[in-house]
């Protein structure tokens, strides 16, 4: 970047630099107070120091709202832009990202994450930090599995997830209540049921956990230790409607099959307390391959109405 | 549309140009694919010319009407952003032309599901497509999927229908199940539609 730009144009608000073959953004960026979109596509950054130090302290911390950086050579999200606190949308498509820093839920104003066409293989659950993220794109990746605390991304309404390595995806997605577009296509998602392999027996704590919560075994804070009376607190009700117990580490993984308006057939991961847990239905169709006919219908409905455009065809 | 009656090579210098003959081809009572075609690829995108109907949408693509041909064809551009593709999908017995305006479109051909079968659609074939290159489908080829892969540019498409049609099914890859949507216009004649 020309070194006199602030000077020449002090008041700039949009500057594209895209396609102009930049190795890296210097040091001039940080006197232009009024920035508030910096595109810079397609262009060779991607090295150390591609973007300036200080990018957050600078009045451009505040100011830029939109950030686009797709097509360079990234490896990593470049720590000096998790001081824009005031972005609210950030583009790394076509990078060449492994991963994701958790302190991207230092973007605190992010609505709109493009990071389509990488590397990456996981997410951190830091990212459903982000409270204003409505947009998220994460097709074209290595993604095996989805963490279930992107639930919590309750702005959420569009996500893509295509041509990525997932074979299941979390029952809580049914609590995105806003989410109208979902892309899954591409994906080697499971078409039969699958009958959990590993659960791993609860702990003796565990069991005396259970017992309290189930029995409703009164106890006050006075009576345990800070560390325990935390852990009872962090009880997880077992969703077979059926059984009313709970888990606190110990639980079965199963997938089951959710239907949307009898068109998709989602594979959710559930958590139930024990294999006896394993379906609500279980007294009913023993065989495996029918098992996945006799799904939760309140789940299927709920989920229907919320997910109005689900892209899995 | 069937045997040709007399086949034109038109070049629209416009998109007004455009417009216009397509307004006389489609008042005769034979229309002829081919020459529809090439009339469509001779028309070179200039985006002064369509930027009014350009309209986009962060989270999918858009629809939106630039003419109606008197009931006999409509005519709309698509705006696809980063990442934007549309489901499978099938053409409801009408001619689908569509010319990329700008950037770049794969087009992936599919196979009409078995009617009992409950398997993975097969694909047949897939391309991409370039700019003011036209591509045809119909119901008779096929079915597909159009989409923008590109993860840094934006795409923009001209698509010409006739018959006009509002619905259309939109097929499951993995099992070949169909459900009939209704399309609508994100913008009609440069007018952003709000419904």
């Amino acid at each position: 970047l020309p070194s006199g730009l602030s000077q020449w144009f002090p008041a700039l608000e949009v500057l594209d630099v895209s396609g102009t073959g930049l190795a890296e953004l210097g040091a001039e960026l940080l006197a232009l107070p009024r920035l508030h979109t910096l595109l810079a596509k397609n262009n060779r950054l991607g090295g150390p120091g591609s973007l300036p130090k200080g990018l957050g302290q600078a009045p451009l911390g505040r100011s830029l709202r939109v950030l686009n950086l797709s097509g360079n050579r990234f490896a990593e999200v470049p720590p000096a832009l998790l001081g824009l606190r005031g972005l609210q949308s950030l583009s790394l498509g076509g990078n060449r990202l492994h991963g994701i820093p958790p302190d991207i839920q230092e973007l605190r104003s992010l609505e709109f994450l493009y990071l389509g066409g990488n590397f990456i293989t996981s997410i951190p659950p830091e990212l459903a930090n982000l409270p204003s993220l409505s947009y998220l794109v994460l097709c074209d990746n290595k993604i095996q599995s989805i963490p279930p605390q992107l639930a919590q991304l309750h702005s959420l309404r569009s996500l893509s997830l295509h041509n990525n390595l997932l074979t299941y995806l979390p029952r809580e997605i049914l609590n995105l209540v806003h989410l109208e577009e979902l892309s899954l296509r591409g994906n080697p998602l499971v078409v039969r049921f699958v009958r959990d392999l590993t659960y791993n027996p609860p702990s003796l704590q565990e069991l005396a956990g259970r017992t309290i919560k189930t029995r409703n075994v009164p106890y006050a804070p006075s009576d345990l230790p800070e560390n325990l009376v935390r852990y009872l607190s962090l009880a997880s009700n077992c969703p077979n409607p059926k059984c009313g117990g709970v888990y606190f580490d110990s639980c079965v993984r199963q997938i089951k099959f959710v239907d949307f308006c009898g068109k998709y057939r989602l594979p959710l991961m559930h958590y139930l307390c024990s294999p006896e847990c394993s379906s609500p239905c279980s007294s009913a169709s023993q065989s495996s391959t029918s098992q996945s006919e006799s799904d939760s219908e309140d789940e299927a409905s709920v989920a229907a109405r919320r997910m109005q455009k689900v892209l899995l065809g | 549309m069937e045997q040709p009656v007399q086949t034109e090579t038109w070049k629209a210098r416009s998109l007004e140009e455009l417009v216009r003959i397509l307004h006389r081809i489609f008042a005769e009572d034979k229309v002829c694919v081919e020459e529809v075609q090439a009339l469509m690829e001779s028309y070179e995108s200039n985006p002064e010319e369509w930027l009014q109907y350009a309209k986009f949408d962060q989270y999918r693509y858009t629809r939106n009407l630039v003419d109606n041909g008197n009931g006999k064809f409509n005519l709309m551009i698509l705006c696809w952003g980063e990442g934007h593709g549309s489901s499978i999908h099938d053409h409801t017995d009408s001619h689908c032309f569509m010319k990329i305006l700008q950037g770049n479109l794969k087009e992936t051909l599919f196979e009409w599901p078995e009617k009992k079968g409950n398997g993975e659609m097969t694909k047949k074939s897939e391309r991409v497509l370039r700019e003011n290159q036209c591509a045809y489908i119909n119901d008779s080829i096929g079915l597909h999927r159009v989409e923008n892969i590109s993860h840094t540019e934006s795409a923009v498409s001209l698509h010409l229908y006739s018959p006009p049609f509002d619905s259309c099914n939109t097929f499951d890859q993995r099992t070949g199940h169909k459900h009939k949507v209704k399309m609508t216009f994100y913008s009609q004649f440069g007018e952003r539609t709000l419904c």
